[in-house]
């Protein structure tokens, strides 16, 4: 694919492909995670989506960065966080790999912040560190 | 309290895939790599979505030759008149990121059937048809369709005679595409609100035809690709 074709203006380096090597904390939460599904049966909800499946739709779109909010022709090369067609790309081989058998959104969910970790936008010990005070928020009532 | 003011169930646990993307967006945010206020709207905005628009322009084409052939013509400024503005609705004020403002209205006829797909990614026109499902993402569906689609189409349920062409719309950053299907018989006199409730996700998307008394979609299983590909490899 010759950059022209790209659907997004990626990062200055290009996309090189996805390391699939599971990554600790993301497979903790895959082995040990109850998935949408199994929680809506158990508790009688029939909504087919999790509620969190819009929000990281959008944490998605946002991080497709000057995509947000400027056409495409207009995107500056460099300025995407995280482009669209690269993340789905990443979250292609994942799912066909280390997420096969996780359901979607949940497979959606781990392949960002697998993507994410890789690219060191986030850290794999912060994303533990704040997933556990957030955990605690949300018990705390 | 009497059984009329049940609450709806609800999920009474946190789970660790809940945790993860509030973390997610949390750690995102603080780096700077969006606003909690652009997210917010954003979110809004996407909560807003669904395929009734959609349903509802291929209703008023059945019923307005006019409209049909603005329709087909300018899909854009057909949206206008079912509420959706590609270009001034969502929140960016020019279309959504990756989905601009381009929607091509595919007109089936007895002897012609359009589907849609994303060969690349998972495309969609979501200011007028609202999150894709499943299956239209993944390499499974994408693949094969474009190889096959007469077969994916009868493994979708839709068995189409051997004399109607298929043809295959692929979606791409410009274009987005939603299959307006032949009126079904047994619809003569119907409302454009009877019509549209006919109108599922899947006849948009060109994967099943209106039927009368059919206004859901079928639950599709979703299967991997035999021969996954590794992109950079």
């Amino acid at each position: 694919m010759t950059p022209s074709e790209k659907k997004d203006k990626g990062s200055d380096a290009g996309w090189q492909g996805m390391d699939t090597t599971p990554i600790p904390l993301l497979e903790t939460i895959r082995s040990r995670g109850r998935v949408w599904e199994d929680l809506a049966a158990q508790y009688g909800v029939t909504n087919p989506d999790p509620p969190w499946r819009v929000t990281l739709d959008a944490t998605c779109d946002m991080l497709a960065g000057d995509s947000c909010v400027l056409p495409s022709d207009q995107v500056a090369a460099g300025s995407c966080v995280l482009p669209v067609l690269e993340r789905r790309a990443e979250e292609d081989d994942l799912s066909a790999t280390i997420y096969a058998d996780v359901p979607f959104p949940e497979r959606q969910l781990l392949a960002l912040a697998h993507s994410l970790i890789r690219r060191g936008l986030i850290g794999e010990e912060e994303l533990a560190r704040r997933m556990k005070e957030v955990h605690e928020r949300l018990t705390s009532a | 309290m009497s059984e009329q003011h049940k609450p709806a169930p609800m999920v009474d646990e946190v789970s660790d895939f809940e945790v993860l993307e509030m973390a997610v967006r949390e750690l995102a945010i603080e780096k700077g790599l969006f606003s909690a206020e652009d997210h917010r709207r954003w979110t809004e905005y996407v909560h807003s979505l669904g395929p009734l628009p959609a349903a509802r322009l291929v209703a008023k084409a059945w019923l307005d030759p006019e409209y049909k052939k603005l329709a087909v013509t300018d899909g854009v400024k057909a949206s206008l008149q079912v509420g959706v503005d590609w270009i001034n609705s969502p929140p960016t004020g020019f279309g959504t990121p990756s989905d601009y403002c381009a929607l091509r209205v595919l007109e089936d006829t007895p002897k012609l059937k359009h589907v849609v797909v994303c060969t690349l990614c998972s495309c969609y026109p979501r200011p007028i048809l609202g999150q894709s499902p499943e299956w239209y993402r993944t390499p499974n569906y994408r693949r094969r369709l474009v190889r096959w689609p007469r077969q994916v189409l009868a493994e979708f349920g839709l068995q189409l005679a051997p004399d109607v062409e298929i043809r295959v719309a692929d979606s791409n950053q410009k274009t987005r595409y939603i299959v307006l299907p032949v009126r079904p018989a047994g619809t003569e006199g119907w409302t454009e609100e009877r019509l549209a409730e006919i109108v599922t996700r899947d006849c948009l998307i060109g994967v099943a035809v209106p039927k009368p008394g059919v206004t859901a979609n079928a639950k599709r299983p979703v299967h991997p690709a035999v021969h996954p590909v590794h992109h950079g490899h």
